[in-house]
């Protein structure tokens, strides 16, 4: 899977199971102030990047760290790419 | 009419959560399915005997202990007598593939001495476990009431380790952890799956102490009933709930009742089942990644229930539970095996006469609804005839297991009657008639008290635990969120 591919699925699964409109799916948008998703969509935001992913996330360092979309697609990204090393 | 909130469905966590609205000065009404509150817990009579259902003991209530102080707090101590089981056996725990048997103990301390005892050789791996148990059970909100308001949060178990995980790093001798792990009857998850943190906040009650209640759940539910009326809750039985109403900017306006009356209100307490929850609300309410987590949740399995008199005494269950596992290997609980290969709990039944144990047997051996399936359709007291043969066969059946792995009960029973997933599925509204409603297991996200909907929010035994002190205790997390954690704990504290 390529960095588009990733960001491409996971955007996509944000439209369907957040009914986020795709062009607000910007990598700057921050997910609180501008998607305005609260602290309750995060369990929910973890449910859908692992089925999405077919990976396991815990609560890792990173994921603190995570205020935009584009931080979003990078976690995954890092994610995929140290499971496949 | 106006309340501040309406809970829906009168089990125990919702009746504990409209006492505590109502206790905390708001109007609350309280609906419910059945014709009566609590029909899962206010058990039944035949015979002159009468039987549990859904409850056979408790743990933690025994004096100064956490559900005696919620129970002191709600104004229920003074109606009900506590009637301890024996704190050098409050189960019997039998294997039969080891031939071995396990009185187990209540008090940490005794539980300790009883397993070093056992289990010389594995003392460290009782005392770790011990130790986690009572840590872990301890660390729960509410349990411990000089938690910070500030930091109240529900322990995660979602990424184990699960019990069984937990227990294999401790120790290679799998009859001990068979015996550490047979109390997964009493929240229906195998260890497997079950996280450690659930299991230990699950028998960490019962380690503590074990209680059963003069007059069973039939006791608990007039107490309950009269604490409603005295408190001044509307309670609205015998009618379902059509829909829970929100204005157009989603505020929640009001519940609307299947027999066609609005109840105005504020805000809403659901404890039904959280599939339910979903053909209560607009479509539109809920995002579908929520919907499909709620209807994706696992249900922990079903049961077939014998409900036995016998005609003479069972002295040995007099204070004690019998818990019969055919295998050292509890994978799956064996719901989906043979008969024979099922794990057993068996609790004595009352005479409605007199303080006697010589009355009866309840003995519920773990069952698949899946095996029901072509009786789906059924309602109670409308089964065809085939279901019935099935039924008393089932009856016969699981008499004779019974009296087979358990020869204290052998020739006594004299007559019986059983409860098949169905019957459990009918008289308590549970879409699956599961004996412990949803499962807490490894990897599954279970919902929270907070909704996405302001003014909707959760409780029940989905987002706690099973059980009348996970009950409870999800009861006083949703209350807590409502009116404050910090008054909440304060209110607590005065009855300690």
């Amino acid at each position: 899977m390529t960095d588009a591919e990733i960001i491409a699925l996971i955007n996509i699964s944000l439209t369907e199971e957040f009914e986020l409109k795709m062009e607000d799916l910007k990598p700057e948008a921050l997910l609180f102030d501008d998607l305005e998703l609260d602290s309750l969509d995060i369990v929910d935001m973890v449910v859908v990047l692992e089925s999405a992913f077919q990976f396991k996330i815990r609560e890792e360092e990173s994921i603190r760290q995570i205020r935009t979309l584009g931080d979003i697609h990078n976690f995954v990204i890092n994610k995929k790419n140290a499971l496949l090393n | 009419m106006r309340y501040d909130y309406v809970v829906i469905g009168a089990g125990v966590s919702g009746i504990t959560t409209a006492l505590i609205l109502a206790k905390s000065g708001f109007d609350v009404a309280l609906v419910e399915k059945s014709p009566r509150i609590a029909p899962l817990i206010r058990g039944f009579s035949r015979h002159g005997v009468y039987f549990d259902t859904g409850f056979h003991y408790t743990g933690s209530f025994g004096d100064g202990e956490i559900l005696d102080l919620f129970f002191r707090y709600l104004g229920l101590d003074d109606q009900l007598e506590k009637t301890p089981y024996d704190p050098q056996g409050f189960d019997l725990i039998r294997n039969l593939e080891a031939g071995f048997e396990f009185w187990f103990p209540y008090g940490y301390h005794r539980i300790r001495q009883r397993l070093h005892a056992t289990f010389p050789a594995e003392k460290d791996a009782v005392d770790t476990y011990l130790q986690a148990v009572e840590a872990t059970y301890h660390a729960f909100p509410y349990i411990s009431l000089n938690t910070d308001a500030f930091s109240v949060a529900m322990p995660s178990g979602i990424h184990g380790p699960s019990l069984q995980q937990f227990l294999d790093r401790l120790t290679d001798n799998r009859l001990l952890k068979w015996v550490l792990s047979i109390h997964c009857l009493l929240h229906g998850v195998p260890p497997e799956e079950i996280p450690f943190t659930n299991h230990a906040c699950i028998v960490g009650p019962y380690f503590e102490s074990v209680h059963g209640i003069q007059g069973g759940g039939g006791s608990l539910v007039r107490a309950l009933d009269g604490q409603l009326a005295k408190l001044g809750v509307a309670v609205y039985c015998g009618t379902g709930v059509r829909e829970i109403r929100f204005a157009a900017d989603r505020t929640l306006t009001g519940v609307y009742l299947e027999e066609g009356k609005n109840l105005d209100c504020r805000g809403c307490v659901s404890t039904v089942h959280p599939r339910e929850l979903l053909n209560l609300v607009p479509e539109s309410l809920f995002r579908p990644v929520y919907r499909k987590r709620l209807e994706r949740l696992e249900e922990t399995s079903s049961a077939h229930i014998l409900y036995a008199r016998c005609d003479s005494s069972l002295d040995r269950m007099a204070r004690a539970n019998v818990l019969i596992s055919p295998h050292l290997d509890l994978t799956g609980l064996g719901a989906d095996q043979a008969l024979q290969h099922r794990p057993v709990y068996l609790t004595a039944a009352r005479s409605k006469k007199a303080r006697s144990f010589k009355a009866g047997l309840i003995a519920i051996c773990p069952a698949s609804i899946a095996q029901m399936s072509r009786w789906a359709h059924s309602v109670n007291g409308k089964r065809p005839a085939d279901y019935v043969i099935f039924k008393e066969n089932m009856g016969t059946q699981l008499g004779r297991y019974i009296e087979t792995a358990c020869p204290e009960v052998a020739g006594k029973i004299d007559w019986a009657d059983c409860a098949t997933p169905l019957t459990l599925r009918d008289f308590s509204h549970s879409p699956f008639g599961s004996l412990y409603g949803v499962k807490h297991k490894v990897g599954q996200h279970n919902p929270l008290p907070l909704t996405k909907a302001p003014g909707l929010f959760l409780a029940g035994q989905a987002i706690v635990a099973p059980g009348i002190l996970g009950a409870v205790v999800s009861a006083f997390l949703v209350c807590g969120i409502i009116i404050g954690h910090c008054r909440l704990l304060k209110a607590l504290r005065k009855y300690r």
